[in-house]
């Protein structure tokens, strides 16, 4: 699909894009307001009085949303300026409480990063440049009721803290986009900054596309990577088409509609938003040495640990990148290795057994809630010889079914352990099995040695599994003086 | 007294027009009413059409600190959201001076309900809010103690802003012990206004204040700023000014002439940053949420027709000039006031021998000649007969005429205090005189200015 959108882009017209990416932070709190942030809740159920921009009432900066900006401009390599303060941005719209919104204009948070894709993990060579990160805060939402002709407006997510990432028009083609959102994602998820989804309107992108190095076109609200794909394949050839026709390309901006984009306004008629400082949220200036202080709390980045995994864990590339993005499952898989040596084991057990049982059973890998106690001494008991594999299987289906199990008991209680048994019960139960099946062993005795494993069957059927197949098989043949 | 009003679409409750809702009482030590731009759970309308029917859901912190032992009876008329100097931009109708019997008189503006009540004896105190001037003005036109603290020293949580960099709640009183009472209870930090200022920095106040009155024993400087010995003062309010220069230079206190040069730009800074924050903050009042709706369809029509409807001229003027003042045109009309705003600051640190326990907390009591306090009349003018004021308005572009007496404390975010020193040959004050002093100097202000009209009328 990239490579057909690709093959489109026509070397006599160079393509240059940059992204804005609106991403919400994951703050117990909103931005400046001890209301809760919540995401699926009753509209207007989480709203305080400064969220809805009732007269009176001040803000005050949540330092939580702020740490997340930090962590993500240190992630990103940008520098963190001495001091960052927020400014006012009018505009009226109706679910626009304060008739502007609180962001950083003069003064960012952060400046001059970088995000480097790697051929490895991301499948191209490129490296981004990150003009800017700055904190701000989202509006309320518009819904417009057609029929009833009448809008609803829901503030719950008014004020709730963002974080707006400006790159430098870096992108060269739609394939480095798409790695790079995705990257973006990941980390932000894997930081536990964002949710990092873009469906659900936690991440949101605007593109800059512009060709042969005319005017950029910015494209507003995007929804999801498809959209971007066809949003800036359609912009690149609208322009290229204009210009072979000999016409200049206008800065304006343009939005997404029915699979084409349309445009919104032009430079001339562009909002003036009037930015100017907020009169009473004081500035926040930094420690000289906040970037080492915020990179010394950062757990290893995602490149990193994907290299780890993989070359330590010999963890495939896939399965890597799937624990980056189930943090639940790759401290369980840390735990476990603490346990159980065997990496070769730990991955398949965890890939196969684990994952299939979720699978099977239909939980999320979020609900994940048999501990890695649990498993790892049910691997221990199969490494022991306590219990046959085929057995341990069920235990951990019904273990993931019933997070409390105890596992040791229910092995009791259902007979599936191996069992210490006496040289004579074995030889007892051999001997019963022979003197039963003499047509099969007369069929051993004439050289069809495979026939042992019926007996080995039988054997096996009429203990349950408590007893190794190895130890019945040396017995047989013992036995049969093979 | 005939009653007349100049414009009426709401009534008000008392024949000087200064209290325009009633709270029933609860009883306490004194009777109070705020002004209508300070939020208690009811009726909060800023004299405006677009608030006249807001009911807050909430308190603000000084409304709160003082229910305790007071008693809010009522809400007083102002200019509308604290924006004029006569209290005539109202829709409550302007408020009417009670120190005068011949005629109809302005109070001042824009905390005149305030005043007017208090003057009137319908309450003991009522609290202001001066941005510009706006208690001190009608505290010197109507015969009372005005007073704007230090900005940041009471919390302005549940004050609808006018322009919050310069915002102060103020106290009207007839009496001072009044006014330190109720100072002393409104005093403190509080940690939901972002502006507040901060404990650490109230108690290095404190201290440094201590070691002042130590070194000074008693005797103290004033200065009188050259800049502010205008034209157009009054022979009365000179002839007040210098009584009390005489009576200060007679207690031993010395009193000298002092420069602060960029005192002259007041005005024009006062209203690019007054008009600026003012535009902005008046954003949110869209009549969607809360305010005055007049259903009109569409987004866009709702809030441009509510605006339109909502707001008076006077507010409307100063929205478009605060709005182009931040505009991309104005080439950065807005952040030159800042600069003019701080320059000002610095000149005044520069006169005061108490050092600036914000920006310069570790400073040291070097020249013993600079100031401990300013003395400046508090009012150009004495209050115009509202026709006369009718007149005048008609002739101007806006009354951006008063105040470069008071707008300078208020840049400088100073403690001031407007006493009343009674007019030659009456028993009433029209005209004050203001006592000022060093950014978090609050007491030693209002202490000052007791003890200069205990002498004056003994």
């Amino acid at each position: 699909m990239i490579r057909r959108f690709y093959s489109t882009f026509d070397p006599k017209y160079k393509f240059k894009c940059g992204l804005e990416i609106h991403t919400q932070l994951k703050t117990k709190y909103k931005l400046f307001s001890l209301s809760p942030t919540s995401f699926n809740s009753t509209p207007n159920s989480k709203v305080s009085y400064f969220d809805l921009g009732l007269p009176g009432t001040q803000p005050k900066l949540n330092p939580e949303a702020l740490l997340l900006g930090l962590k993500l401009s240190v992630a990103l390599d940008c520098k963190i300026n001495d001091f960052c303060q927020f400014d006012r941005k009018h505009y009226f719209y109706i679910d626009q409480p304060s008739g502007y919104q609180l962001t950083q204009h003069f003064h960012a948070l952060s400046n001059d990063g970088y995000l480097t894709l790697n051929s490895k993990f991301d499948g191209v060579d490129k490296t981004i440049n990150i003009e800017q990160i700055q904190l701000e805060q989202d509006t309320g939402k518009s819904n417009y009721l057609e029929y009833d002709k009448k809008i609803n407006l829901d503030y719950n997510r008014a004020n709730i803290p963002l974080v707006e990432l400006i790159t430098k028009p870096d992108f060269e083609d739609l394939q480095q986009i798409k790695a790079f959102l995705k990257k973006y994602q990941t980390l932000v998820k894997y930081l536990d900054i964002c949710t990092g989804d873009l469906e659900t309107g936690a991440i949101r992108v605007d593109v800059n596309v512009s060709v042969n190095g005319g005017n950029r076109v910015e494209i507003k609200n995007l929804g999801s990577t498809s959209e971007i794909q066809d949003a800036v394949n359609f912009e690149y050839k609208r322009q290229v088409d204009e210009l072979k026709k000999g016409n200049v390309i206008e800065q304006e901006t343009r939005g997404w509609k029915n699979n084409e984009t349309v445009k919104l306004r032009s430079k001339e008629n562009a909002i003036d938003y009037r930015y100017f400082p907020d009169p009473e949220i004081p500035k926040v200036h930094f420690d000289e040495h906040i970037h080492e202080e915020v990179k010394a709390i950062l757990p290893k980045l995602p490149d990193q640990l994907l290299e780890e995994l993989t070359v330590n864990y010999k963890l495939e590339l896939k399965h890597a990148r799937f624990l980056i993005d189930n943090l639940n499952l790759l401290d369980f898989y840390y735990q476990v290795i603490d346990q159980i040596q065997d990496v070769k084991m730990v991955n398949n057990w965890i890939f196969h057994e684990l994952l299939g049982g979720l699978n099977k059973l239909d939980v999320e890998v979020s609900e994940l809630s048999i501990s890695p106690e649990t498993f790892s001494s049910l691997m221990k008991k199969v490494i022991n010889n306590e219990i046959i594999l085929n057995n341990a299987k069920k235990v951990l289906s019904k273990s993931i079914e019933d997070p409390n199990l105890s596992i040791d008991n229910y092995i009791e209680e259902n007979n599936m352990g191996v069992k210490k048994v006496g040289d004579e019960e074995v030889k007892t139960i051999c001997q019963g099995i022979i003197t039963n099946n003499m047509e099969t062993v007369e069929k051993i005795k004439n050289g069809n040695k495979n026939s042992i494993n019926f007996l080995l069957g039988l054997a096996m059927k009429q203990t349950q599994g408590q007893i190794k197949s190895s130890v019945f098989l040396n017995k047989f043949k013992q036995l049969l003086e093979l | 007294m005939l009653k007349r009003v100049l414009s009426r679409s709401y009534t008000t409750i008392d024949r000087w027009n200064s209290i325009i809702t009633t709270i029933e009482s609860t009883g306490g030590k004194y009777k109070y009413v705020a002004k209508d731009n300070i939020l208690h759970k009811g009726l909060t309308t800023c004299a405006s059409e677009i608030l006249s029917n807001f009911e807050s859901p909430y308190d603000a912190t000084v409304i709160e600190l003082l229910n305790k032992d007071m008693d809010l009876i009522g809400k007083a008329n102002l200019d509308q959201f604290g924006m004029g100097s006569a209290t005539a931009n109202t829709i409550y109708g302007t408020v009417i001076n009670p120190l005068f019997e011949d005629d109809d008189y302005i109070t001042g503006g824009s905390s005149g309900g305030s005043a007017a009540a208090v003057a009137a004896n319908l309450c003991d105190f009522s609290l202001g809010t001066d941005t510009g001037g706006s208690v001190r003005s009608p505290a010197s036109n109507c015969g009372l103690y005005g007073y704007k603290p230090s900005y940041g020293r009471i919390s302005r949580w549940g004050v609808i802003p006018y322009a919050q960099s310069l915002d102060t709640v103020g106290i009207i009183t007839r009496e001072m012990n009044v006014m330190k009472e109720v100072f002393t209870i409104l005093d403190q930090y509080d940690d939901k206004d972002p502006t507040s200022m901060p404990q650490d920095i109230r108690d290095k106040v404190a201290k440094a204040v201590e070691v002042r009155n130590r070194e000074r024993n008693g005797k103290y400087v004033f200065g009188i700023p050259e800049e502010i010995i205008v034209e157009e003062l009054t022979d009365e309010v000179k002839y007040k000014l210098s009584l009390v220069i005489e009576k200060l230079l007679d207690l031993g206190h010395t009193v000298v002439p002092v420069s602060v040069p960029s005192i002259k730009k007041s005005i024009s800074t006062y209203y690019a940053i007054a008009t600026s924050e003012a535009s902005s903050n008046f954003s949110r009042l869209d009549g969607i949420r809360y305010g005055k709706d007049h259903n009109f369809e569409g987004g866009d029509e709702t809030i441009r027709g509510n605006r339109s409807k909502g707001f008076g001229e006077v507010v409307r003027k100063r929205i478009v000039l605060g709005n182009y003042s931040i505009s991309a045109d104005s080439g950065d009309f807005y952040s030159r006031a800042v600069e003019v705003r701080q320059q000002i600051s610095k000149e005044f640190n520069e006169i005061f021998y108490l050092p600036h326990q914000m920006t310069n907390p570790d400073g040291l009591f070097e020249d013993p000649s600079k100031v401990d306090f300013l003395v400046t009349p508090a009012t150009i003018n004495k209050p115009l007969k509202i026709s006369d004021y009718i007149k005048m308005e008609e002739n101007s572009m806006d009354e951006l005429t008063n105040d470069i007496l008071s707008l300078p404390m208020s840049l400088g975010g100073l403690p001031a205090v407007s006493v009343p020193i009674k007019d030659k040959g009456l028993d009433i004050s029209t005209q004050g005189i203001q006592i000022s002093g060093q950014y978090g100097d609050d007491y030693s202000v209002l202490d000052m200015g007791d003890k200069i009209i205990k002498e004056m009328n003994m």
